[in-house]
């Protein structure tokens, strides 16, 4: 017996889905935002009207206008180009915890959940040890570690994240691993192993994807407090939050570098939180209009 | 109940043993020399260091370094900063220990009052255009991180209007854009979820039956599906904190408040470690002791919780 062939399809209809969330006002508004920055970051190296990094002290602190669309910061960069290639680190960032805390997060709690006992015991006590640190207290100590720059907020966000992620994942192994055709598996002499990647993983894929996308306007949050904070992405590359940061102190005689910044970063959040509610929703529809 | 309450209390000292060993190992275990730092232009005096190092206790092995650490913790000493030389951590802090924790309080509370206020009329005037507009608002106020909201707000009152300070700390005008902007965020949070559970609550028979025995609706409102909601509200109290907790290092570093967060990051750049971790370790055991007291407030209102967070 083909052992995927055992596997029912589960949990997700996508046509309904569809249908559902083409009808929410949210969705759509979100989603609108949220391709517009993607595509912004996917091609941000042709959209950049100057260099993001190139620097010009003859022409530092610019009115918005020609040349520079939205004006130049305080070493004459141009703040358009710098805004777009914010989009590609935020993106960048968010892409990469989320893989790193996916990868880790739904192991650990496929493990966690298929085999039980001590196994379980051990690793949601550590989760439960890990919920208990506030994240900037994580952020302060990875940075004393490893010195501020991208990989501090990368290393600082999968920190606090997958421990969510394992919760959520062994919540949806709990109620599969009774389901008769992961018995018929193990009745079959399939190793754990392959009932993990044949039958749970691609059993919980979907919820776990959708449910772990909602948190991307949180992670992009996070990473752009960091940066702010200056324990994050660091100069020269380009980053929202170190925008407002370099921005903030000017805000009196130059302010176009801190309210674009801002305006950016405050749009695409609340673009990728009304698409991660409506999502959530469109799942779960006894949630619908909370 | 008292079994839950010793669990509870049990499950507190892994995360307090995790936050030593890790603030230690980040503290003295790291590659490089805090006594040269210290020294400065005067690296070279071998004299001072060795006696530097002596003062600091560096000299002595890393076994014997935890154990005068964590002894010291216990008693309430965190050593002495590496920035302000032979200064105790304890008046480093000081300051700040008074700032921090009054800032976070009148934001909760200015916090709660309103955004409980915002959820309530909200749920009441479902689906009008009264509703949509909070919702609007509270989407704003959970998405547009604080230092951007601040941005906004600083500019319009502190420079376009000029009826408020841009930055400072002392005088009362200069309190209130930070407190606005620590509440914002919890204010939004707490109006949310008292949408959502008094949706639900206004739903159930009891409601239906006050309504039906005459009574007013502020009276139905206040007594019978305000105060069901209070158990809910109460349980998000540990995510509200934690949102607090990075506030208050956000709002410090925009407004120059000189409090415990803009301390801890000022210390991180400055390599001040002793600093930086003693204000790891205030925030996390802050925070665990909120959680704390949380789930035993939570286990004493619902008895199901007791059974359910003590495994067999």
């Amino acid at each position: 017996m083909n052992p995927a062939a055992a596997a029912p399809a589960q949990g997700l209809d996508w046509r309904r889905l569809t249908r559902r969330l083409a009808r929410q006002r949210n969705v759509v508004i979100g989603g609108t935002i949220v391709a517009f920055v993607v595509a912004v970051a996917l091609l941000a190296p042709l959209l950049t009207p100057h260099s993001p990094e190139e620097t010009d002290l003859f022409n530092t602190w610019a009115v918005p206008g020609s040349p520079n669309l939205l004006g130049t910061d305080k070493l004459g960069r141009d703040i358009l180009s710098r805004l777009i290639a914010g989009a590609q680190t935020s993106l960048l960032v968010a892409g990469a915890v989320l893989a790193i805390t996916l990868a880790v997060g739904t192991t650990l709690g496929m493990l966690a959940g298929y085999v039980g006992g001590r196994t379980d015991s051990v690793l949601m006590r550590i989760v439960d040890i890990m919920l208990a640190f506030p994240e900037v207290v994580i952020a302060i100590l990875v940075a004393s570690v490893m010195g501020t720059g991208t990989l501090t907020v990368v290393v600082s966000l999968a920190l606090v994240w997958w421990p969510g992620i394992t919760r959520l994942t062994r919540s949806f192994v709990l109620v599969i691993r009774e389901e008769l055709y992961i018995d018929a598996a193990i009745v079959a002499g399939t190793s754990t192993a392959m009932i993990f990647w044949r039958h749970l993983l691609p059993n919980i894929a979907a919820p776990l994807l959708v449910r772990a996308s909602v948190g991307v306007g949180f992670i992009i949050m996070a990473e752009a407090t960091l940066s702010f904070l200056g324990l994050g992405i660091q100069e020269p590359q380009a980053s929202w939050g170190g925008m407002i940061r370099d921005g903030l102190p000017a805000l009196r005689t130059d302010p176009y570098l801190a309210l674009f910044g801002s305006l950016a970063l405050g749009t695409t959040i609340i673009g990728f939180n009304l698409l991660g509610d409506g999502l959530r929703d469109a799942l779960d529809p006894k949630l619908q209009g909370r | 109940m008292l079994r839950f309450v010793v669990w509870r209390l049990v499950m507190i000292v892994p995360v307090l043993a995790v936050v030593l060993v890790a603030t230690f190992l980040a503290t003295y275990a790291l590659p490089g020399d805090p006594v040269m730092v210290m020294l400065g232009d005067h690296s070279s005096n071998e004299e001072m260091a060795a006696r530097l190092r002596a003062e600091y206790g560096l000299d002595r092995p890393m076994w014997k370094q935890f154990a005068v650490y964590v002894g010291g913790i216990l008693t309430g000493d965190f050593g002495m900063s590496y920035r302000y030389v032979r200064i105790p951590v304890v008046e480093v802090l000081q300051d700040g220990l008074k700032i921090s924790p009054l800032l976070a309080l009148a934001a909760l509370g200015l916090g709660a009052s309103v955004g409980t206020l915002a959820g309530v009329i909200a749920a009441i005037r479902r689906n009008t255009a009264t509703d949509t507009a909070i919702i609007l608002v509270l989407v704003a106020g959970l998405s547009i991180p604080n230092f951007a909201v601040a941005t906004f707000l600083v500019y319009a009152f502190a420079i376009k209007l000029g009826v408020l300070p841009v930055a400072g700390w002392g005088r009362l005008d200069q309190t209130v854009l930070p407190v606005l902007i620590l509440t914002i965020p919890s204010a939004a949070y707490i109006a949310r979820l008292t949408r959502t559970f008094m949706l639900e609550v206004l739903g159930q028979d009891y409601i239906r039956t006050a309504r039906a025995k005459g009574l007013s609706e502020p009276v139905v409102i206040l007594r019978h599906a305000l105060r069901n909601i209070m158990v809910p509200l109460l349980t998000s109290m540990g995510i509200i904190f934690g949102g607090l907790i990075s506030g208050t290092f956000v709002v410090e570093t925009i407004f120059n408040i000189p409090g415990l967060g803009r301390m801890a990051i000022d210390s991180v750049f400055a390599r001040d470690y002793p600093v930086a971790m003693a204000i790891v370790m205030l925030f996390t055991a802050f925070f665990v002791l909120i959680n704390l007291l949380v789930d035993v407030a939570y286990a004493i209102i619902d008895p199901r919780i007791r059974q359910r967070m003590v495994p067999a």
